[in-house]
């Protein structure tokens, strides 16, 4: 522990004493809400074994905030003055910034952290919708996730079926972005042409699809027949549902794709590559070497929103398309969540199952950050 | 920003009428310029187009035509159109929409706006922190939350009402952090003007940085207009009967769970339910790619 | 600052005028249905009519796309408090819905009345199985209004076509009757199909007079284990993954709703010989076939051959008076559901669907040859004078010229009755008849062994009935 805090230069006495009292707080921030029921007696091995995960967990959250806290107390002396002295022009007003910011403040901490926390009480209860009582289970809506193959199979679909959305998307987007970015005559109508799928839902793309993919009048099957293919089972099988999924998908959010792609090209320097066609480079070179790097910040965004996309918003596309089958295949963990908690009124394991889907964009979001820093635009 | 931009159109300018120049001169004059960019765009658009296309072919159609793989608009626009708007009442569930996704953006907007004001132009203690609170809630989206939210709304007693619908939204880390960006990047000389002026903060926002940030807000406009009109999930939960239901669930009444789906009153009501957002999209286009400086992130 | 504060008040102001202004004269009415076809066109039909007769009640209804999504909707509600007047709920909701506390019986809601606005209270004309299955604890808890039964619709050109005799009526037979369609010039895609829903398991078990669910399908006591593993239903799985992998059986697709249209859609087409599927639909399969060239025959649920046929169960659902109501409103929802159900609307609603005919007096009416100008002078809907078989049976014997709209009684009629045909009544019950479509669809699709699959459905539903029990129990 002490490693964390050499840096700072606090007395050992205080270092120790910030030490033990974050480790104390990141003992009890999951197990005193939890009554420390992981580790009775009668629990199985695995409950231990997660209550010790979860003890693990508090620890590094509680020891990496409080060496934060104290490095940034340390620190204060030098970047407060230079963070004031950056801001010329700022107004005066002790009241006014808190008045301004109190709409926004209230209104997150009410309806995103409040839910929050309650999502984490709820995920330790047996609840059902419309049901009299409720009962505390302990872990056993997480641990229970681990031998449940169903369970294992909506994570690896969603995993996959991320991946592909991801790549696909971002593959086709880039190959038309090319074309697109290019200085045509009427490249506005082109732009315009391609990008309007962004504004559909992803509801609506399950609506098109659905006649697209239907196993009766689907006229996908009707054109691969016309060409010499045979019909494929894209909503009744499950090796094929989950593709009519990633496919509506990508249509989907290809227009903002491209959207990205265009201005990121936009901004490729024409020196660059013209400097490098004089070095002798072709056009694949060209785009491998100087192109590619550069569109990189663009691509690595994209994946995250895209990724973002293909856990969540595909919801309304499944709904309609597929409404999570045949055999569960198109089931993704957010479709779970609903199919689970909503459908079968089981609250309880769908908050835990929330739970385990928070943690993924947790992860997701801190790998955002520290690949692209501070300077990043979202989309919604 | 606005200098930057006005700087590399000449350049741009030069690059295309030299490119232009030489394909002028290899290829006869009734062929478009770089013919080959042009017929890879109009495959993609066509690609890309088709789906939408066939959806709107297929409402003027009954099942018996779209068995039949019939590609001219059919007959039944009209029983279509009766069944969608009289009998589904679309309408009805399309004003929701509106108004939900109108109230959200404005409101949001405006949230937004004070917040990045406040972030940008005033000193104040834990001003770090506050920033932190509000950006980590980007690690929140709303879909994770939605049983304890849903609960949560009950309990304040919002449940099936509008409010449910429009007050959980109204505040963003996606806007606070794209007007306090965009705030940053205005010469600090405007504000110490306005203030010598004697303007009260709220006089320089609304006269100072609004006008000059209309490309910002109409890039967080587009944004918050398609997320909430497609919002889909939530209003699932928190709306029930069709009084104040929004389209995107509307469309359900159109699709007879266990009986013939029939296609052209579905593809209808998909195609009416996607032109708001897009209509907006692509008016605010401009705005859309200028506000998110998606022409100076070199 | 003054003017954040005139900011901050028009904000709220904003927001207190969202919410609309009820000023309403006639008493609403909300009824949820579960449906968004011509039944919910019917239903809004009819409910226009009641409006225009009690122009002091207004009724709204409102529809949904299925049982299971009415369900759900309907339980999210009651955490608002703003649960409709009547809710349609579908069987399985059954034991839920008496847990739930968000209903209150009809025959409570009556009391000693007779007749509520001058609709008179009748419960005896309802024929035997619907008020043996819609009394519970010996009373009328709700309103039986769409019962079905599961049954069989074969296009018979096809049959005639590759030499089949008799339409089958047991496993056997229709492999029998498969093998020759198939091998037939021109045959179709597939021999037969149904719509991948746990129902159709419930309804082979009952044929083999099989219980569902421990004390005696959960009609002597609460159920506190399932029993469908057995035999019984082992040879359920078994059979549809024989004729799965023999290609006879089209498999419909998706668990969920989806799978009905499938069905409909392939069976409508012409691509498979004949579909099990509710008797809901009679009136669609039937004249779709008229109009397109081919005679639809309904038949009696093909059942096993080794352990026999007992009987069938009731499907569909009832319509369940919520609870709590302001008299006004629930005298408004009483009449409604009265009138909705009185001779000539359920005979009208019968033939509009093929919804077994729920009155004895229906029935009696229909096999009269002035049925057609009682129910026109009921208030006969559009969409039921439009009805080409209505208009083409006018003025005759209806069963007579309508064979098909009999079947599904007939079945219910001649099913002996006992536990396991009466129907299990069960808590959580429709998820774990979702436990047991995927059953299904894992044995349709996968190699796993029927027996094992089956198992672990059971063990799988088992926890959720006992969870259920643990909490939901009063």
């Amino acid at each position: 522990m002490a490693w964390l805090f050499r840096q700072t230069g606090l007395s050992p006495l205080i270092s120790a004493a910030i030490g033990l009292a974050a480790g104390l707080g990141g003992t009890l921030v999951f197990m005193l809400p939890l009554n420390f029921c992981t580790f009775e007696a009668e629990r199985p091995t695995l409950d231990l074994i997660f209550g010790l995960l979860l003890i693990g967990v508090g620890l590094a959250l509680t020891l990496s905030a409080a060496a934060w806290l104290v490095r940034w107390w340390r620190g204060r002396g030098q970047s407060q003055p230079a963070a004031a002295s950056s801001q010329p022009g700022a107004f005066r007003g002790k009241i006014m910034p808190w008045l301004l910011l109190a709409p926004t403040l209230i209104i997150l901490a009410l309806f995103l952290y409040y839910p929050s926390l309650d999502t984490f009480s709820l995920s330790t209860q047996l609840a059902r919708l419309g049901a009299r009582r409720s009962a505390f289970v302990c872990v056993d809506n997480f641990t229970r996730l681990v031998t449940d193959q169903s369970y294992l199979n909506s994570l690896a679909l969603t995993l996959v079926m991320s991946a592909a959305i991801v790549m696909i998307g971002l593959v086709l987007s880039l190959l038309v972005a090319l074309a697109a970015y290019q200085p045509v005559k009427g490249a506005r109508v082109y732009r315009t042409l391609l990008i309007w799928p962004y504004a559909i839902s992803p509801a609506v793309a399950g609506v098109i699809f659905l006649l697209l993919f239907n196993p009766v009048g689907g006229i996908i099957n009707y054109l691969l027949n016309g060409v010499g293919l045979p019909s494929v089972p894209w909503l009744n099988n499950p090796a094929y549902a989950p593709w009519a999924v990633i496919l509506a998908s990508v249509w989907k959010s290809m227009g903002f794709n491209i959207l990205f792609y265009i201005a990121g090209l936009q901004n490729v320097p024409k020196d660059l590559q013209e400097a490098a066609a004089i070095d002798g480079a072709n056009a694949v070179q060209r785009f491998r070497h100087v192109v590619l790097p550069l569109l990189s910040p663009i691509t690595f965004f994209l994946i995250i929103t895209n990724m973002t996309y293909a856990f969540f918003e595909t919801f309304g596309t499944i709904d309609y398309l597929t409404a999570g089958g045949p055999l569960s295949s198109t089931t993704t963990l957010m479709y779970r969540i609903y199919y689970i908690g909503i459908q079968n009124n089981d609250l309880g394991k769908a908050a835990a199952q929330s739970i385990i889907l928070f943690v993924m964009v947790i992860g997701l979001t801190v790998l955002q950050f520290r690949s692209t820093g501070r300077r990043v635009t979202y989309g919604a | 920003m606005e200098h930057e931009r006005t700087a590399a159109a000449p350049a741009r300018q030069h690059i295309q009428e030299q490119s232009r120049m030489a394909a002028a001169r290899a290829l006869p004059a009734w062929v478009p310029q770089r013919w080959y960019v042009h017929i890879i765009l109009w495959a993609a658009c066509l690609l890309i187009g088709f789906p939408l296309f066939y959806a709107i072919l297929v409402s003027t159609q009954n099942n018996a035509q779209v068995y039949s793989y019939q590609f001219t608009p059919g007959l039944s626009f009209a029983d279509n159109w009766n069944i969608v708007m009289v009998n589904r009442s679309l309408g009805s569930y399309m004003l929701n929409s509106v108004f939900v996704a109108v109230a959200v953006t404005v409101g949001k907007t405006a949230l937004s706006l004070l917040a990045g004001l406040a972030f940008v132009y005033f000193r104040f203690p834990g001003k770090w922190l506050l920033f932190g609170f509000v950006l980590i809630t980007l690690m929140m989206p709303t879909e994770i939350l939605i049983i304890a939210l849903f609960r949560f709304i009950n309990s304040l007693g919002w449940g099936n009402t509008y409010v449910a619908l429009i007050v959980p939204f109204l505040a963003s880390a996606t806007g606070t952090f794209l007007f306090r960006q965009h705030f940053a990047n205005i010469p600090a000389e405007l504000s110490e003007a306005a203030q010598l002026d004697g303007a009260t903060p709220l006089q320089f926002l609304i006269r100072v940085l609004i006008p000059i940030s209309w490309n910002t807000i109409g890039a967080l406009a587009v944004i918050q207009f398609v997320y909430m009109w497609n919002m889909y999930i939530w209003p699932v939960l928190i709306i029930q009967g069709q009084e104040r239901q929004v389209v995107q669930v509307g469309l359900r009444t159109l699709m007879g769970g266990d009986s013939a789906l029939v296609f052209g009153p579905m593809m209808m009501g998909a195609v009416i339910a996607s032109l708001p957002p897009v209509v907006v999209f692509v008016l605010l286009q401009k705005q859309f790619m200028s506000g998110f400086q998606l022409s100076r992130d070199k | 600052m003054r003017k954040m504060l005139v900011f901050y008040l028009a904000l709220v102001i904003a927001l207190l005028a969202v919410v609309p202004a009820f000023a309403q004269e006639p008493t609403e009415v909300k009824v949820w249905i579960a449906f968004t076809d011509n039944r919910l066109d019917w239903a809004n039909q009819k409910a226009a009519a009641f409006n225009e007769k009690f122009p002091q009640y207004n009724v709204v209804i409102e529809g949904y796309k299925s049982y299971e999504e009415l369900f759900a909707a309907t339980a999210l509600a009651a955490e608002q408090g703003a649960i409709p007047a009547v809710v349609q709920y579908f069987e399985a909701a059954t034991q839920v819905a008496r847990d739930s506390g968000y209903f209150k019986p009809i025959a409570e809601a009556l009391g000693d009345r007779t007749e509520v606005n001058g609709i008179p209270v009748n419960f005896d004309d309802f024929i035997g199985p619907v008020s043996a299955y819609y009394t519970l604890d010996g009373l009328w808890t709700s309103m039986p209004w769409n019962t079905s039964s599961a049954i069989m619709f074969s296009n018979q050109n096809i049959l005639d076509a590759a030499g089949v005799e008799a339409i089958p009526a047991t496993w056997a037979e229709m492999e029998a009757a498969c093998e020759k369609i198939m091998a037939m010039e021109g045959a179709p895609e597939y021999c037969f199909t149904f719509p991948n829903h746990g129902w159709f398991f419930e309804q082979w078990l009952a044929q083999q007079n099989a219980t569902y669910a421990n004390n005696d399908n959960g009609r002597a006591a609460r159920a506190t284990e399932l029993t469908f593993s057995g035999d019984a239903g082992v040879n359920i799985l078994a059979w549809l993954d024989d004729m799965a992998s023999k290609g006879y059986l089209y498999y419909s697709g998706a668990q969920g709703g989806a799978s009905w249209s499938t069905v409909d859609q392939s069976f409508l087409s012409q691509q498979t010989a004949m579909a099990m599927y509710s008797s809901s639909d009679t009136a669609i399969y039937t004249n779709t076939g008229r109009e397109n060239g081919f005679e639809v025959v309904a038949s009696f649920l093909p059942y096993n051959d080794e352990t026999g046929w007992t009987g069938n169960l009731i499907g569909g659902a009832s319509l369940w008076l919520a609870d709590g109501l302001s008299p006004e409103v629930e005298d408004g929802a009483l009449t409604f559901l009265l009138w909705l159900t009185n001779t000539e609307n359920a005979a009208e609603w019968h033939q509009v669907t093929g919804y077994i005919a729920i009155r004895e007096s229906s029935i009696e009416l229909l096999n009269t040859e002035g049925w057609y100008d009682a129910i026109e002078a009921n208030g006969g809907s559009e969409l039921w004078a439009k009805d080409p078989a209505v208009q083409a049976s006018k003025g005759k014997a209806w069963y007579a010229e309508n064979p098909n709209f009999i079947v599904a009684a007939d079945q219910l009629a001649r099913s002996t009755i006992t536990p396991a045909t009466q129907g299990v009544i069960l808590g959580a019950f429709p998820a774990i008849r979702n436990v047991v479509t995927g059953a299904i669809d894992t044995v349709l699709l996968t190699d796993e062994d029927p027996a094992a699959v089956l198992t672990k459905a059971a063990a799988d539903a088992g926890v959720i009935l006992e969870e259920y029990n643990l909490i939901s129990a009063p």
